[in-house]
């Protein structure tokens, strides 16, 4: 069969901010769906989404209630989402109460109601809120699977999409035979973790769409419900060709220690204990871009964005003007509660709001502290797929860390991180002549070579300047606790790796 | 909210009175028996127990007779029946005045209107007002809502 012969299903859009995506470009049409979770979780307001983007006065959507919440306390509530326009009632949108049907008589005069109703208006959309109080009538004549069927055989017919909304427990997923009627079986689940709350949703099954697997986090805000998938968006998105840009540091001499600077699309590694400058860096690097016409953006975790511009400044880095010019955003990621895909939302947000090529995160360990403690065992795996995506699309990160100094190890992070970026710099502090010094090594460069040398460096009011030649006269550095040997400092340039000239 | 943004709204004595005109205007034609009160009372209700179900109309009606007692207490022997129908009306709505020269200001007789503007406010005050104004529209298609002030409902 050629593809000109199959049926094309058209794909409704699902009014959620991110859910398309997930769903794999939006529902499909005639679909019948159910929308499952306990109470709280935000079923129907997901559905009164759906309908608020679909529903027309030529195809209007019929929303049934049942039992339960009372539909003016409903409607009082939802109407506070910003994507409730209350002149889409009744002429878009009519909400028909089932409760008198339901109570006095059985699942049959449900039924019989809902195809009357459906038969009159020929809606584009239905919904049943919720399906489940319905068969709490132990005498009722038909049972709830005989129900669904029918009505999922109607509701197709008079070509509606249908949304069954219904509160079940994790533990009723399993042989559960409603859920073999159903095209679509969106689950969203709420769980307490320690102090926080965390909202995850899963597309458990769709049939005919290739939707994300795995579960995604959401949000309920004022704007309704806002999914955010595992793959950020940008599955459709191909890859950045490999580049061999380098962009620089703006500090001269460790540009030359990295070859030029970092690879474009590289995910590079600032490590460092407290007051080595990890930061100041970072600073630099963003001013960099923007002095060379590369948009970024700094999301900070542990200071304000006025704080942390502020402290720019004084190191004679302007980071307001490219703020107020649109070629700079400080992203201060609330300090509560976050997913990682959240934050990766509101970064992917900002980066393509600017058309950003350089971001910062400044911290890891911020980052982290940011985050639900339900999302803190996933940090790892969660910053790789961010890491992942965002150097696909082109962007070059920079991420801070602190590690802990010791003299018997020289970590280069906490999180066991390393292979998630391309470049490692590793600053640290060393003594020295009675003095805390601080030296600077570029540990690996994925994509190039890059200098061996171990160099002094220090943080003055135009940032990090690095000082002299390597130190050749001390061994043992990287321990913190030098030896004097009794060769002289090297005279020599920066040496590479594999005898490649550096680039000036 | 992404709602067109509604005019500015009338007082709910304004909208009663308003609806209560277009009814007596429509009864001449139809059913000049019936009571303009009733008439609207009745369509609220079919509508708005069709939306939100018998029971939470009959709780909203109780509601706002008591409250329309407490103001017009010539409604003492009016009562709301379990399905939301309004029961004792009939009699008493021979003294309702549709006192054309009164402004804000309603005389006892004036219970019908009363009644309606307290219903109406109850679903102002749960509903908010571009809801409710959305959903007297759909009863009330040929009725001119959007000129209900205190002039305009006179005059309608």
């Amino acid at each position: 069969m050629s593809t000109e012969d199959k049926v094309k299903i058209n794909k409704l859009p699902t009014g959620v901010p991110g859910l398309d995506e997930i769903v794999g470009g939006g529902l499909p049409e005639f679909s019948f769906n159910i929308i499952a979770g306990a109470p709280g979780s935000g079923k129907t307001t997901l559905a009164h989404q759906f309908v608020f983007a679909n529903a027309t006065p030529e195809r209007p959507a019929l929303y049934f209630t049942v039992l339960g919440e009372s539909t003016i306390k409903m409607l009082r509530y939802q109407q506070q989402y910003s994507f409730f326009d209350p002149s889409m009632l009744p002429g878009s949108i009519r909400f028909i109460n089932l409760s008198e049907v339901v109570l006095e008589k059985d699942l049959g005069a449900v039924l019989e109601q809902i195809t009357k109703e459906v038969e009159k208006a020929s809606p584009a959309v239905v919904v049943v809120d919720s399906f489940r109080t319905m068969v709490r009538k132990p005498e009722s004549d038909m049972d709830l699977q005989s129900f669904i069927q029918r009505l999922a055989l109607f509701l197709a017919s008079w070509q509606a999409t249908t949304f069954l909304i219904g509160e079940y427990a994790e533990d009723e997923l399993r042989d559960n035979p409603i859920f073999t009627v159903a095209d679509g079986l969106i689950w969203l689940r709420q769980t307490a973790e320690r102090n926080s709350i965390v909202r995850k949703l899963q597309v458990i099954k769709l049939r005919g769409q290739d939707s994300v697997p795995g579960l995604h986090t959401f949000r309920i805000t004022d704007a309704g419900v806002q999914a955010f998938s595992r793959t950020f968006g940008l599955t459709s998105r191909k890859r950045n060709p490999p580049s061999n840009r380098r962009l620089c540091f703006g500090v001269p001499e460790l540009d030359k220690m990295l070859g030029g600077g970092v690879p474009e699309g590289d995910s590079v590694l600032i490590a460092g204990s407290s007051g080595t400058g990890k930061s100041v860096l970072a600073t630099q690097f963003v001013a960099e871009g923007i002095r060379n016409g590369e948009p970024g953006i700094v999301a900070v975790f542990e200071e304000r964005p006025e704080a942390y511009a502020e402290r720019a400044t004084s190191l004679g880095l302007d980071l307001e003007t490219p703020q107020t010019d649109g070629k700079l955003t400080i992203l201060y990621l609330r300090p509560l509660d976050l997913s990682v895909d959240e934050t990766m939302q509101s970064i992917l947000d900002a980066v393509q709001k600017i058309g950003a090529k350089r971001l910062v995160i400044d911290s890891l360990a911020g980052f982290e502290m940011a985050l639900s403690p339900g999302f803190r065992a996933d940090f790892r795996e969660s910053l790789y797929r961010m890491i992942f995506a965002l150097t696909g699309i082109g962007v070059t990160i920079l991420s801070t860390v602190e590690v802990d100094e010791s003299f018997t190890q020289f970590p280069f992070s906490t999180y066991s991180i390393s292979f998630l970026t391309d470049d490692i710099i590793r600053l640290r502090y060393v003594s020295i002549d009675g003095q805390l010094r601080k030296i600077l090594v570029v540990i690996k460069m994925r994509g190039g070579n890059h200098a061996k040398d171990i160099r002094e460096y220090e943080i003055t009011d135009k940032g990090v300047v690095i000082l002299g030649k390597r130190l050749a006269n001390y061994q043992a550095l990287i321990s913190g606790i030098p030896i004097r040997s009794d060769r002289p400092n090297s005279a020599d340039e920066p040496s590479l790796d594999n005898g490649i000239e550096p680039k000036t | 909210m992404l709602g067109k943004k509604m005019k500015a709204a009338p007082t709910m004595r304004d909208l009663a009175r308003c609806l209560l005109t277009y009814e007596a205007g429509a009864d001449k034609a139809s059913e000049p028996m019936e009571s303009p009160t009733l008439r609207v009372y009745e369509k609220l209700r079919q509508s708005l127990a069709e939306f939100a179900g018998v029971a939470a109309f009959e709780s909203l009606a109780f509601r706002a007779l008591t409250q329309a007692k407490s103001e017009a207490p010539s409604l003492w022997a009016v009562k709301v029946a379990a399905d939301g129908s309004l029961q004792g009306l009939a009699r008493y709505e021979t003294q309702i005045d549709m006192d054309k020269d009164l402004v804000g200001e309603f005389p006892a007789g004036d219970g019908g209107i009363i009644l309606i503007a307290r219903l109406l406010g109850l679903l102002r005050l749960f509903l908010g007002e571009a809801l409710t104004l959305s959903l007297l529209r759909n009863v009330w298609p040929g009725a001119a809502l959007d000129n209900c002030n205190s002039e305009n409902g006179r005059k309608a």
